[in-house]
């Protein structure tokens, strides 16, 4: 019972809702880019929402399973085809022995999940599954055991939440929110403004660590100089050279950047779904909102 | 959120994170009252604190927010009485916690030049011996201000001043695992290896980072250390790497 990689993507990994409770070590959360995305293929599946999946980047790997598997692909739109022919995403696919898998065109967002209805046989490290740098490999197989015990819930049950996550996390229109961080009263005058007013794009230069961002350069009324202290997923450092880069799911656990503020959780999906060169806005909001924000979307995967 | 109490300021970090903060400057006196925090805060085993991180002059607390509070309403108000709470307990506790003083770790290294990789070039930089530069580290009772930038990586200070050295402008691409460093005020051992600006100037023998479970840091935030010079023939007897 495995999904064997028989071409090897850019940079393929295996992901789950992270580890924590070590950063206090350096060791980093890790954990899937668009945690709603690999939620929702979870949950239509039945699986627990911490169950390991498989996320991608395009170009993506090419998969061969090797007993019938019932998967389902989430978040972005590479065009999957099984056998050369195309696919459903947000939907239950029931796979025979020897299909395979391959994604043709990234035609929306930036990273994809497969979820699989089973339990992945493998050594967790820390809790999780997920490894920093840890990629996969041509010739790597995934011993993933099938359970198809459970009944696959009608599709009626899930559309509203497909809706509402695929609406939320793809919607590229309105301003990435996040809360203002301790280095905000450092900007000088103007910058403030600007990083407020002015539209910023995500840099070629990105990846699992960090989004580096084109836009405006800010500067600060005080030397870009502080004392290193814990950064989170979404924390907005402000690089010497004026330019911002967003810390995403391997980031380190401490940074001695100009903290500007932090993504919120709700939006790190968007934000990382986000293409290289898409303008988008920042806007500024309070932490009920966002507590609010995020419990709402959380609520819908509880039932 | 944001709110001072005593000398401690403690502000949102988004909207997962709250910060502890003190006077920011590195100072044993300070790592040793977050430290006492942070002991304090592990001991009551809060549900939904998910990470406690130390680090100079803060310790920031990770939560998950589905669990530290009772609903999505008020919840700015919610987590001002939690800080509240924890740092009121934390003021009876407090004298208990800093009394409990770490004990010191002793660190073999090696200062020889096939290790040693700037070391000449430290002594004429700064004009001073290279036996004087080995006295000066190993003199010193080191704190251990923050963990990071690698699993394990350990930031200790204060180096005296006269060994202070900037990082390299360009760093090297590979640093061997055990390789001891300076940058400014700060030493450190590289965990594994990795790219890396410090300026070497020993290695020692010991894993710093094993990545079993039971093990993990041979450091953590507030640990004192001292290092102590063994000779190239000492080194390759207590040698844990495999290099």
């Amino acid at each position: 019972m495995s999904i064997q990689i028989i071409k090897k993507g850019l940079s393929d990994s295996i992901q789950d809702n992270g580890r924590y409770g070590y950063q206090h070590l350096g060791i980093q959360p890790n954990g899937c880019m668009d945690i709603f995305s690999a939620w929702v293929g979870n949950y239509i599946l039945q699986n627990n929402l911490n169950t390991p999946v498989i996320e991608l980047h395009f170009p993506s790997s090419r998969f061969q399973f090797d007993i019938d598997y019932i998967i389902c692909i989430t978040g972005a739109n590479f065009v999957p085809v099984i056998n050369e022919k195309s696919v459903e995403l947000y939907t239950p696919i029931h796979l025979k022995q020897n299909d395979i898998l391959s994604m043709l065109q990234p035609i929306e967002g930036r990273t994809a999940y497969i979820a699989i209805q089973g339990t992945l046989n493998d050594t967790q490290w820390l809790n999780s599954y997920a490894y920093a740098g840890k990629r996969l490999e041509k010739g790597q197989i995934l011993d993933f055991k099938a359970t198809h015990s459970q009944s696959i819930i009608k599709q009626e049950h899930y559309n509203h939440l497909i809706e509402k996550i695929h609406a939320h996390v793809f919607d590229h229109q309105n301003p990435i929110r996040f809360i203002p961080g301790p280095a905000w009263k450092d900007l000088d005058q103007n910058a403030a403004a600007t990083l407020l007013e002015l539209p910023f794009t995500i840099s070629p230069q990105a990846n699992r660590m960090g989004f580096h961002l084109n836009g405006p350069k800010l500067n600060l009324s005080i030397p870009n100089a502080y004392l290193s202290s814990a950064v989170t997923r979404g924390s907005l450092q402000l690089l010497p050279n004026g330019n911002i880069i967003v810390l995403m799911a391997d980031h380190q656990t401490i940074g001695g950047y100009a903290n500007l503020g932090q993504i919120i959780l709700v939006d790190l999906p968007r934000f990382a779904q986000m293409k290289a060169g898409q303008p988008f806005h920042f806007s500024s909001t309070t932490l009920e909102n966002a507590h609010q924000l995020y419990w709402n979307l959380y609520e819908s995967f509880q039932h | 959120m944001n709110t001072q109490i005593d000398n401690w300021k403690i502000y949102a970090l988004g909207d997962h994170a709250i910060v502890f903060a003190l006077d920011e400057k590195v100072d044993a006196i300070i790592i040793n009252k977050i430290k006492s925090l942070h002991h304090f805060i592990l001991s009551k085993k809060i549900a939904g604190i998910i990470d406690c991180i130390p680090s100079y002059h803060t310790l920031t607390l990770v939560y998950d927010a589905t669990k530290i509070f009772t609903s999505a309403n008020h919840t700015e108000a919610q987590l001002l009485s939690f800080v509240n709470k924890i740092m009121n307990e934390a003021k009876y506790a407090q004298t208990s916690f800093l009394k409990n003083h770490s004990t010191l770790t002793k660190i073999p290294v090696c200062y020889e030049s096939d290790y040693a990789l700037d070391i000449q070039n430290i002594s004429i930089q700064k004009n001073i011996s290279i036996q004087e530069i080995i006295k000066m580290h190993t003199a010193k009772i080191y704190e251990v201000y923050s963990i990071g930038f690698l699993p394990g990586f350990a930031y200790m200070g204060i180096v005296d001043e006269p060994i202070q050295m900037p990082r390299h402008e360009k760093p090297r691409a590979q640093v061997l695992a055990g390789s001891v460093g300076i940058a400014g005020v700060q030493t450190g051992i590289y965990p594994s290896n990795s790219p890396g600006g410090w300026q070497i100037i020993g290695r020692t023998p010991l894993t710093i980072f094993d990545p079993n479970p039971e093990v993990l840091a041979k450091f953590k935030v507030g640990d004192q250390i001292q290092f102590y010079a063994i000779t190239k023939s000492e080194f390759e007897k207590l040698n844990e790497y495999k290099d």
